[in-house]
């Protein structure tokens, strides 16, 4: 199998991983693409053998971290005025499931980066720990304890519902 | 009290405990109702996010990334889902009639040496793109000055053959004793601003997807198809 088309076996799981971090759906692919792009400029780089997907999370995780500080800086407060749009609409059930499936959203965004990529790949993208650790860049303990308090978070956000 | 933190509830969640320490949560769990509840908690927020992630995994991926790929691969393409044939249509052809006025057809045909000429009111390959066309294997082209991509079926019928060369890169088909240029864009020749357009131009791979009935051809139904005149 050539490089290329190894990535094109992982992508879908790129393009998941994109839209835990970004903000909305066109932003997460701008990020793949990105990343695709820079994976194939920097495609020497990777030492066949090892995982391609980690590989593939880096180059993605830290284009995120250039690029979006300041969108995520922005997202940060938790959408008041969205919520405040749907109180009109709380009978209406289409709206509820639209409610229901961009709370997961609205709370991933208004985790602090270094947790929101944490639960990404750990409860996202079902890697290990120690892969996670080794995408990050940090060790073990640091990556668990960003677990417990993105986790923390999350199930304060989303309520007892979670 | 018990002994078991946040830490080691999540853990036993993400399936990150050995059998030892799983037991001891195990049976503190069993004890402890709240205990149970909070892992219950831990439990069905993981489940809600990857499940909330989860239909992205299954959504087909973007024409122009995979495009991005298989352009940039050159080998021998797989085949891919019917649904994925592409859907864009409309823009493709847009994009190729506005790409033609801008190139200056008229230039290309110009020129003795130019690859393209117009006959009967239509875009012709002749010289070096046309015998590239003819003879040239993908599989066997090293140094050529055109460079042949994917030689495929056309809907309702005939041989088509995407090209890269020095000016212009693009897609033919088999029209008669000719080739019938489909579409053009800057080749690979043409500075950096063309030079990653060309490489992995999705254009080009739209027009592929909007003619070819079936998958692109492999190296010995090239050769075969070929060996029979492109008829």
């Amino acid at each position: 199998m050539s490089f290329e088309s190894d990535l094109l076996a992982i992508l879908p799981r790129l393009r998941r991983f994109a839209a835990s971090l970004s903000r909305d759906r066109a932003d997460a692919d701008d990020l793949c693409q990105a990343a695709l792009e820079k994976a194939l400029r920097a495609r020497d780089q990777w030492q066949p053998g090892t995982r391609l997907d980690s590989w593939m999370y880096r180059i993605m995780r830290n284009l995120w971290i250039d690029e979006g500080r300041s969108r995520q800086r922005a997202a940060r407060t938790f959408a008041p005025e969205e919520a405040g749009e749907h109180v009109g609409h709380a009978g209406d059930r289409d709206v509820e499931a639209h409610v229901m499936l961009s709370d997961v959203d609205r709370a991933m965004h208004a985790l602090p980066d270094e947790q929101r990529e944490a639960i990404a790949l750990v409860l996202v993208e079902g890697l290990s720990y120690k892969d996670a650790a080794e995408v990050l860049g940090v060790p073990m303990g640091t990556l668990t304890s960003r677990l417990v308090r993105g986790r923390g978070a999350l199930i304060e956000l989303l309520g007892e519902a979670a | 009290m018990t002994d078991i933190d946040e830490a080691m509830l999540i853990a036993w969640v993400d399936g990150e405990l050995d059998e030892v320490t799983r037991r001891r949560v195990d049976r503190a769990v069993a004890e402890d109702p709240a205990l149970a509840e909070r892992l219950e908690l831990h439990r069905r927020l993981r489940e809600r996010l990857s499940g909330h992630y989860a239909p992205i995994e299954a959504e087909p991926v973007p024409v122009g990334m995979r495009a991005l790929l298989e352009e940039n691969a050159k080998v021998v393409r797989l085949a891919r889902p019917a649904a994925l044939r592409w859907r864009h249509w409309g823009t493709g052809g847009a994009i190729a009639a506005s790409l033609l006025m801008g190139l200056g057809i008229g230039h290309l045909s110009g020129g003795p040496a130019g690859p393209v000429a117009i006959e009967k009111g239509a875009m012709v390959a002749r010289g070096e793109l046309a015998s590239a066309l003819d003879a040239q294997l993908a599989s066997a082209q090293e140094d050529a000055p055109v460079r042949i991509g994917l030689s495929f079926r056309r809907k309702g019928g005939g041989w088509c053959r995407s090209f890269e060369g020095q000016a212009v890169s693009g897609v033919a088909c088999r029209q008669g004793e000719g080739w019938q240029v489909q579409q053009l864009v800057p080749g690979g020749g043409q500075g950096t601003a063309y030079r990653q357009a060309s490489s992995g131009d999705a254009r080009i791979m739209a027009t592929v997807d909007a003619l070819i009935d079936g998958a692109p051809l492999d190296a010995a139904q090239e050769k075969a198809a070929k060996d029979r005149g492109w008829r």
